[in-house]
């Protein structure tokens, strides 16, 4: 299973997470990788969390490639500078995606 | 050019040229138009026939609308004074600025018109410390438009240039051939407008409600936040007029970030900490509770979106920890710097939950405190769990970032600001003591959500006995026995940093004081080491570190007398606390109204004026709303339960003070005050 899969087969197996508790709203991720497009969508209520994959409606909606998310999964990357840096997009509401993001491990320190 | 510096800003854009209106900025030079923490445009000169101008004056319309009146010629003798110039500019995602060009003489004449424009699309920091760019530049004419960009990697910033008037455009600039008749004018628009690109895409503004052009977002609503304040009434005409100079700038203060729905929070400074930052945030949202309560409500849920979810080094993040200060340039975004956000200070987490409980004092909000419910408790978490570096139940910093973090991370975060008496530095971590003051009221206030509002008793009642723990133990370990005061700090091996600093004001506010030793530090803080007769010096005279003009080491800070008079207040000192507002006020009369962050420590029989500290930052948000907090202070402002106490005490040179229309829980109330100057005065005046 690769990182991208195993982050999302943990999230969905997680059902609840406290750190999201505030949240309501659906967030897409979209996943560059070569000509193809991974479409994620995450529905956040109260924090209860359901994973799907696959197209639909969203009120956030984040844009990159595979490679990237992996280094966001990992903590190899930071999600804000990514954000920042432009190789992460964003869509619509980007205050889900900064609670969100409360879900990646940590960075490691910058070279 | 050498000289004053012009600035008007919006939310975090921002223009600073000099008097002509010019932009001339070499890497480390602060003029220019900045947005987002980078430089949009650092050369914007105007030359008419290859000639510059001069400058005759310039209008501050409002903070985000300037205009500068010119006339051709150099030097003293004017070439030719028979034209004059006028550039009218207003900010906002860019600037728009109205050139005009009138022609006084009976004959007509034709000009040639040239503004010269480049950018270096500077980061803020690389401004501050000259550091060399990494991407590369283009630039070129594209619809009619000149298109300065920088890209490195995904990264992109541009920078579009146009005029309403037929121009030539090339690489550099734009050129007008102008033909004025005798006894008119001609006039053009000129367009910057600035956006962020990603992989060569480039996302450009919308304006508010459909205008083609750069327009203030905030601009429509500063009639309506100048309505929405208490009205001032007072003897004293430099009250006034400061009241008056708080709340503009204060207005001119919000910043937006982009997670809170376009409210607006207080920001740190102008212009160069037009963004977030815990502990400003948090203090000027505190001393601005009477006036404007929503600001509080978005600094508290900004902050709150914000907060630390993990341990992360670079950032010096912990989870539940406050973050420090926001940043969007790009040094953070390529991680050379930790602001995205950088979490390095053992202060605003504490204040977070002080502030959280003060605002719903005030409003009665108690919808906020139930939504905030874990973010508070996070935060007491973080004083236990993250915080007491040494294990013996204080709160310690020292920074993981070694190369970019914070070395001193509470409020006085100058290299040499912690200090023994003999002016030695001590080692890491550091226990400084306002910090157990902030520890200990964040358990005190939070106890009283717990019980209120979150329904935990048990919460409340093991907050309340880790609060008297930490009381108790503070009041034997920091206090200096022989000098009868509070310690600045423990250091590594628990002995005091014993120098003598007006920390002992925050501690008085934040309650940790026991009664018994309250007097005498009320009377260290108005004695002639710590007290100029302006205010309360941050080092006390005869420190091993103290001067006058040294940043953290003797200078008078307005915040800081502020919250040392609310402390003041807090254990019944009202004549000392309407000492102390007296001072600062006078101070604000000779800097008509706006308090700088900080002025000389040298005594008040001594200058006669108060000396500024050299800074670039002007208005300081806490100090915009210091004679905010006097007020409160001066008047014995005090919310319980479902009313307001007015308990007034006003200083000699305030005969008659009220304040009508205070928003809060009881909707809106007036408070009446009359001072002894006045009844003084009104005797004199019936035995005349």
């Amino acid at each position: 299973m690769d990182a991208t899969t195993q982050f999302f087969t943990q999230l969905e197996a997680l059902g609840h997470e406290s750190r999201l508790d505030k949240v309501k709203g659906r967030l897409r991720l979209e996943l560059v990788n070569g000509r193809r497009t991974d479409r994620w969508l995450i529905s956040i209520d109260k924090g209860d969390i359901a994973v799907s994959h696959g197209n639909g409606e969203a009120d956030c909606v984040v844009r990159t490639t595979k490679e990237v998310f992996e280094g966001l999964t990992t903590g190899k990357t930071n999600a804000v500078a990514a954000v920042l840096r432009g190789t992460v997009g964003v869509e619509g509401d980007r205050g889900l995606l900064v609670h969100f993001q409360r879900l990646f491990p940590a960075a490691m320190a910058a070279s | 050019m050498s000289g004053e510096l012009f600035r008007i800003l919006d939310g975090n854009t921002f223009v600073v040229s000099d008097a002509r209106g010019d932009i001339e900025a070499s890497l480390t030079d602060p003029t220019g138009l900045f947005s987002f923490d980078s430089r949009f445009l650092s050369k914007w000169i105007l030359t008419v026939d290859g000639q510059r101008l001069n400058p005759l004056s310039v209008d501050d319309l409002q903070y985000f609308e300037s205009r500068f009146f010119l006339v051709p010629g150099t030097g003293t003798v004017y070439v030719d004074a028979k034209l004059s110039v006028i550039r009218r500019r207003a900010v906002g995602d860019g600037f728009h600025e109205e050139l005009t060009i009138l022609n006084h003489d009976t004959s007509p004449v034709d000009l040639t018109v040239r503004i010269d424009a480049a950018s270096d699309f500077a980061d803020l920091f690389e401004v501050k410390d000259a550091l060399k760019k990494k991407g590369t530049y283009s630039s070129g004419v594209d619809d009619g438009k000149l298109v300065l960009r920088y890209e490195r990697e995904t990264f992109g910033r541009e920078t579009t240039i146009s005029a309403s008037a037929p121009a030539k455009i090339d690489e550099k600039g734009l050129t007008f051939d102008v033909h004025i008749g005798p006894q008119s004018e001609w006039t053009t628009d000129l367009d910057v407008v600035t956006a962020a690109g990603a992989g060569g895409v480039y996302v450009r503004p919308k304006y508010d409600r459909g205008e083609r052009r750069a327009q203030p977002n905030m601009e429509r609503s500063l009639e309506r936040w100048l309505g929405d304040a208490p009205r001032l009434e007072s003897d004293s005409d430099s009250l006034k007029v400061t009241y008056q100079r708080s709340l503009v700038d204060l207005a001119a203060l919000r910043f937006s970030p982009p997670v809170v729905g376009g409210k607006s929070l207080p920001a740190a400074g102008l212009p160069w900490f037009m963004t977030m930052f815990g502990r400003d945030s948090i203090f000027t949202s505190l001393q601005a509770l009477p006036f404007t309560p929503e600001l509080a409500e978005t600094t508290l849920r900004a902050l709150g979106a914000w907060q630390g979810s993990r341990v992360d080094d670079f950032r010096d993040e912990d989870p539940g920890r406050i973050l420090h200060e926001m940043r969007y340039g790009e040094l953070t975004a390529f991680e050379e710097r930790p602001h995205s956000p950088y979490y390095g200070c053992a202060d605003a987490t504490p204040l977070f939950v002080v502030l959280l409980d003060e605002y719903e004092r005030w409003t009665g909000d108690r919808k906020l405190v139930r939504e905030l419910e874990g973010e508070a408790r996070a935060a007491l978490r973080w004083i236990d769990e993250y915080a007491d570096l040494q294990g013996n139940g204080y709160i310690w910093y020292q920074r993981r970032n070694e190369e970019t973090g914070l070395e001193n991370q509470c409020w006085k975060d100058s290299w040499d600001s912690i200090s023994y008496h003999d002016g030695r530095l001590p080692g890491f971590p550091r226990a400084t003591c306002e910090l157990q003051g902030y520890a200990y009221d964040a358990k005190v206030r939070g106890a009283r959500l717990a019980r209120l509002i979150w329904k935990d008793p048990e919460f409340a009642d093991e907050l309340e006995l880790q609060a008297a723990d930490l009381k108790r133990r503070f009041n034997r370990d920091f206090w200096v026995s022989d000098g009868e005061y509070f310690a600045l700090a423990l250091d590594t091996e628990g002995k005091q940093v014993d120098s003598l600093t007006s920390n002992n004001g925050h501690l008085l506010w934040s309650g940790i004081v026991e009664k018994s030793k309250a007097k005498t530090v009320a009377k260290h803080l108005l004695g002639p080491r710590l007290f100029s007769g302006w205010g309360i010096r941050t080092l006390a005279e005869g420190e091993g570190r103290y001067n006058p003009i040294g940043y953290h080491v003797g200078t008078v800070w307005p915040f800081d007398n502020s919250f040392i008079a609310w402390g003041l207040r807090n254990y019944g000192f009202k004549d000392e606390a309407a000492q102390i507002a007296a001072g600062i006020l006078d101070a604000a009369e000779f800097f008509d109204g706006r308090l700088p962050e900080a002025f000389g420590g040298y005594g008040r029989d001594v200058t006669k004026y108060p000396v500024q500290y050299p800074t670039a930052c002007s208005p300081q948000a806490w100090s915009t709303g210091t004679p905010l907090l006097l007020l409160r202070t001066m008047l014995g402002l005090e919310p319980v339960e479902e009313h307001l106490l007015v308990d007034p005490a006003l200083p000699d040179s305030i005969g008659l003070l009220a304040l009508l229309d205070i928003p809060g829980r009881w909707g809106r109330v007036d408070a009446f005050a009359r001072g002894r100057g006045m009844l003084e005065g009104r005797l004199a005046a019936a035995r005349a």
